[in-house]
């Protein structure tokens, strides 16, 4: 039989990856030459760049509090989520009474944006008397749903031989998920971390909610901040987006192998 | 633990050449952050010009206003020490009432030691 030729589907590729990276193509150009996203006719072509927009970025505003504010955040996140989504991800691969009724209920929750739920949200974290803190800020991003299901899937493909074996040998069921599940499911940790990346580094809403101070505000935040401070600002606005693309960009490059195994494994499972 | 293959590891590789980076960069700032601006002042003929008042206007959020004011000494040059800034604009005058361009200066980050190329002063303005 005849291969269809590849080029068509190459061809598409192209003008479909073209289109997606025009606009981060026009943020970084901007960033570099501060020209109007307005002039007619525009520059395809940087004109006169240079990199000064990120240095003002830098200096016109405590952009290295707002970057450790985010790394902070995003860290504890990261880190409450493998902990967290770890445990519930393996405790639904158990069979135990109401195990489908425990699904059914975190399904149901994804169906609830977080705006409807923000206000409890808001009472719990000030009941906890994490307002204005890290904690808080990372908090609703310490445990989320997807992910349960993601390790849920990866674990589930883990064969039930390996752990009735540690099982025989001793293992508690901790040691069981460290020692086998764990390792097995590197690119179910790879998507979590980078999800929760995401999620926790572009996340507006809620620290705008919970920070009061403006030594605890996060990059984006501060973004907002940014703009009702400036004037002038269209080269260190674009500079300063560009900066806080790059950590999450450099993350999702490093790890985006793990991450489409991550979502695609067990995605035919239930 | 395969060591070679932990070290080659572009998990470990990206981190640790943006770490480098990042300590080769402030090492470097270290060295070089006197805040130390210095130039000359020359009229259109290349001649040096003694006593010229120079100001060093500094960027706020909205326009520039005068930081600071040196004179040039017998051979023309001049001499700002500890600016902590990273952006702003230079300006000669003259007693006679000659003046300079207002100069941009961008710098890589705050109290970079800097040499200015000469302010060349024209003819009387206004």
């Amino acid at each position: 039989m005849r291969r269809a030729p590849s080029w068509p589907r190459h061809a598409i590729m192209l003008v479909v990856s073209f289109l997606m990276l025009v606009p981060f193509y026009w943020v970084v150009k901007t960033s570099l030459t501060g020209e109007n996203i307005y002039a007619y006719p525009p520059h395809i072509v940087p004109v006169d760049p240079h990199l000064f927009h990120y240095v003002d970025v830098w200096y016109l505003i405590p952009f290295p509090r707002y970057l450790l504010n985010s790394v902070i955040v995003t860290a504890m996140a990261i880190c409450g989520n493998l902990l967290f989504n770890t445990a519930a991800g393996y405790a639904l691969t158990k069979q135990f009474p109401g195990r489908r009724w425990v699904v059914l209920l975190f399904l149901s929750c994804m169906l609830i944006p977080f705006q409807a739920t923000i206000i409890p949200a808001y009472l719990i974290t000030s009941w906890l008397g994490v307002l204005n803190s890290y904690l808080g800020t990372a908090l609703p991003l310490l445990s989320t749903i997807i992910c349960i299901f993601i390790f849920k899937a990866s674990f589930e493909a883990v064969p039930r031989s390996l752990i009735d074996a540690a099982r025989v040998d001793g293992l508690s069921e901790w040691r069981i998920i460290v020692r086998i599940m764990l390792p097995l499911s590197k690119s179910a940790i790879a998507t979590n971390v980078i999800l929760t990346f995401i999620w926790s580094w572009n996340a507006f809403l809620w620290p705008l909610i919970v920070i009061r101070t403006s030594e605890m505000q996060t990059l984006p935040l501060g973004l907002a901040r940014f703009l009702s401070v400036m004037e002038d600002t269209t080269g260190a606005l674009f500079a300063f987006v560009v900066m806080v693309l790059v950590p999450g960009l450099t993350i999702f490059l490093m790890a985006q192998k793990e991450f489409i195994r991550g979502l695609t494994t067990g995605a035919t499972k239930g | 633990m395969n060591w070679r293959r932990f070290l080659m590891h572009r998990f470990f590789v990206v981190p640790a050449a943006v770490a480098v980076l990042v300590a080769g960069w402030n090492i470097y700032i270290a060295f070089n952050d006197g805040g130390i601006i210095e130039g000359e002042v020359r009229d259109r003929a290349g001649a040096p010009v003694p006593g010229a008042t120079v100001i060093f206007f500094e960027r706020n959020f909205v326009y520039y206003q005068e930081k600071q004011r040196t004179v040039t000494d017998a051979h023309g040059a001049y001499r700002f020490d500890g600016m902590q800034v990273h952006v702003g604009q230079l300006e000669a005058r003259t007693a006679d009432g000659r003046q300079s361009e207002r100069r941009q200066l961008r710098l890589w980050f705050r109290a970079q030691n800097a040499e200015v190329t000469p302010l060349i002063v024209d003819a009387r303005r206004g």
